[in-house]
């Protein structure tokens, strides 16, 4: 049994081959359906975002597997094999666990340590788990890989500081005034960029956004474009300014329109209440030495672009640290992997004495048939428990085995002779094959109809 | 016996540096923790030191330092429990344990001479206490207010911007810390005022040359009058001119130097009538 991914991503895909990849235009869910009816996999999640279509699997033999939920791909979306080959990836094992602990952290994602990815893999699981193509080991190995990323996030700085300019101005927002709730904002001029910015403020639970433009109407127009935004006049500009705690500057003006003297006129009637000037304009807006005033926050774009850059740069310098993190959940990963080793040899073992029991008591039925229905039941209840008390203690000794995988195997393998378990048959007359799981564990109709395409 | 809070104080330091630098939510724990029972050790402390002297160890530059620390401690685990914040430990932490050095190795409690047995003399002390840890709060929050305030304006946002709060919350924390301690300050020097007129009338004060000598000129009661005004003007200033931000974090931070000067150098060395 192997865990298996195949998959592309932002690293190997350009944009045109992961738009024609994603799932979310047939459906995730009826990509894991039409996954499960092929039967190559036991269980299946299917995590796609804008920047990776990644196929997650329990499988018995890891080759032809991989060959066939690569053809998937391909016929589900229908592409061209040869299209997709050279972008494909795919990992098996303890590489697979590793990936998806680093995609659920962000050093995975086009801008590493975006919070978004977290959300949308815990949503693949949610869609997959609706499915039923969910089993025991994919469900522990998404549920760890979300207390990789929340760790990751709490113990390294990967997810801190903006890394979009609109975010970097709503940052530093937030750090000047605390909450931008019932913050008054004053957008200068009526441009795309000046929109932009203030809807971004906007969603953020800003106070009034005030819009001021030389042509009303372009004001107008922005106005209705931001949604509950009101106009003012150009020559009420010094008013809305001085009632206002962030400006954003964004006209097409050659020459600054917002002067030192100016500001200077404006902070004082404010009594220093900060006021947070956001320049977007290019040439700028806002004359530079406005910035030397107290209570007076001045950035530009330029300014804005240096802070996405630093932060970017300490995101990086983060992720040694994530690292390691993600090494030590693998390991935790790998240790928990090898303990469930034993378990189909316990199973076995368990079944191999629930046949003896059953075949004596058939064996004795007739001379049982004339016992009283109380006394059938006791008998049934003491041989159940001596077969609990007899296998009580192999039981927790195999389990306890752990660590190391050959031990495992000469334990299973001196059982499995001991007991002659390769001989028998399982219940459903199948042999159990060395660390097999469950299929999916849902409706059985739905493998077995499945199998049929 | 105040080298066991002195000891958690420390810890509690390393603890609170510690988590500034790397941001480690266990460690923070742990100082929150340290200190709590720094402040624990020190309640026993004192409370062995009230029950040998008879009342609150006030008395005494010695002991009135080792009250401070404890009131100061208790006043900044109330502040980071109500704004869940925990930066500030990181200034206030090694205050705390330079200040508590001084009991630590100067032990010893004076019972207080009957001059200064009384609540009048019990609600001055005490009210002149409350008023240095809150100027002592307020201090390390302007420093840190200033700290942010440069890296914004410098447009350059790195260590103290990812860990403070923000400028408005440090600025409110600070008013608030100024005002309550300005009321304390007010209250204290006028009890003081009429403490002395009571005491200079009664047996053991006319005996006392300390009690004699408590004038406007003393460098003790003088230096008190200036913090006064400091601190009145930056009450004022914040809410009639606009001063508030950073030129009140600078304020802050001046008056408490004068706060220290007064309360460590001038006790032990220059005072004629504190000298208690």
């Amino acid at each position: 049994m192997h865990l298996l991914l195949v998959g592309i991503s932002h690293r190997t895909a350009p944009v045109e081959l992961r738009e024609r990849l994603d799932f979310h235009a047939g459906g995730v869910a009826s990509a894991v359906r039409a996954l499960a009816a092929r039967g190559c996999a036991r269980e299946a999640v299917v995590v796609s975002t804008c920047n990776r279509a990644e196929i997650y699997a329990v499988c018995d033999d890891a080759e032809p597997a991989r060959a066939d939920l690569a053809s998937f791909l391909t016929d589900f979306h229908g592409l061209d094999a040869a299209t997709l080959k050279p972008h494909l990836y795919d990992l098996v094992d303890l590489d697979v666990t590793r990936h998806l602990f680093r995609v659920a952290s962000g050093l995975d994602s086009l801008v590493v340590g975006e919070p978004q990815i977290l959300g949308q893999v815990k949503e693949a699981l949610t869609t997959a788990t609706a499915e039923q193509t969910v089993g025991p080991l994919l469900n522990r190995l998404f549920h760890s890989s979300f207390g990789v990323g929340k760790r990751v996030r709490t113990e390294t700085g990967v997810g801190s500081g903006a890394v979009s300019i609109g975010f970097a101005a709503v940052a530093l927002a937030r750090k000047i005034f605390g909450g931008l709730n019932g913050r008054d904002i004053l957008v200068v001029g009526a441009g795309e960029m000046g929109k932009l910015t203030a809807l971004h403020m906007k969603s953020q639970g800003v106070g009034r956004v005030t819009i001021v433009s030389r042509t009303m109407s372009h004001a107008t127009r922005t106005a209705e474009a931001i949604g509950g935004a009101s106009v003012a006049p150009w020559e009420d500009i010094d008013a809305v300014l001085s009632a206002s705690d962030i400006v954003i500057t964004a006209t097409g003006a050659l020459s600054p329109i917002l002067t030192k003297a100016h500001v200077e006129a404006v902070m004082r009637p404010r009594r220093n209440r900060p006021l947070f000037i956001i320049d977007i304009a290019m040439p700028r807006d806002v004359e530079a030495e406005a910035g030397e005033i107290e209570q007076v926050f001045l950035y530009n774009i330029d300014d804005l672009q240096i802070t996405v850059r630093e932060n970017m740069a300490r995101r990086e310098g983060e992720i040694a640290r994530a690292q390691a993190i993600i090494s030590e959940e693998v390991d935790k990963f790998a240790q928990w992997l090898r303990s469930r080793g034993a378990i189909p040899t316990v199973v076995a073992l368990r079944n191999h004495f629930e046949q003896v029991r059953r075949s004596e008591i058939d064996r004795l039925e007739p001379k049982l048939a004339t016992l009283p229905p109380e006394a059938k039941e006791r008998l049934e209840d003491i041989t159940h428990l001596i077969i609990e008390k007899l296998l009580l203690k192999p039981t927790e000794q195999l389990k306890a085995l752990g660590g190391d995988p050959d031990t495992v195997g000469n334990y299973a393998e001196v059982v499995t002779r001991l007991w002659g378990l390769d001989n028998l048959e399982g219940a459903e007359g199948e042999r159990r094959p060395r660390g097999r799981v469950e299929p999916f564990p849902g409706p059985k109709s739905r493998s077995s109809g499945g199998s049929g395409r | 016996m105040n080298l066991v809070p002195l000891a958690f104080y420390a810890a509690a330091c390393v603890a609170y540096v510690w988590h500034f630098a790397r941001r480690q939510p266990v460690v923070g724990r742990a100082a929150t923790t340290l200190l709590g029972l720094a402040a624990l050790a020190h309640t026993f402390v004192i409370g062995m030191e009230t029950m040998q002297a008879g009342q609150i160890p006030i008395t005494g530059a010695t002991s009135a330092i080792s009250t401070f620390v404890w009131l100061l401690a208790l006043s900044y685990l109330y502040t980071e429990m109500t704004t869940n914040e925990r930066a500030m430990g990181t200034f206030i932490a090694p205050l705390l344990v330079a200040l508590q050095a001084i009991p630590a190795v100067r032990p010893g409690v004076d019972s207080p001479p009957p001059v200064l047995r009384g609540p009048l003399f019990s609600l001055h002390v005490s009210s002149l206490m409350c008023a240095y840890a809150s100027f002592a709060l307020a201090c390390m929050i302007g420093v840190t207010y200033v700290l942010l305030f440069k890296e914004i304006k410098a447009k350059h946002l790195g260590f103290f911007y990812a860990r403070l709060p923000s400028l408005q919350v440090l600025d409110s924390m600070n008013q608030r810390a100024i005002a309550l301690g300005w009321i304390f300050l007010t209250v204290g020097l006028v009890v003081g005022v009429i403490w002395t007129s009571n005491a200079r009338g009664d047996a053991a004060g006319i005996a006392d040359p300390r009690v004699q000598a408590i004038s406007l000129l003393d460098p003790k009661i003088f230096v008190a009058l200036v913090c006064w005004l400091v601190y009145s003007f930056e009450v004022f200033a914040a809410r009639r001119i606009g001063w508030g931000g950073r030129r009140a974090a600078y304020l802050s931070a001046i008056g408490f130097v004068i706060v220290l000067l007064n309360f460590v150098p001038i006790s032990y060395f220059v005072t004629n009538s504190h000298d208690f």
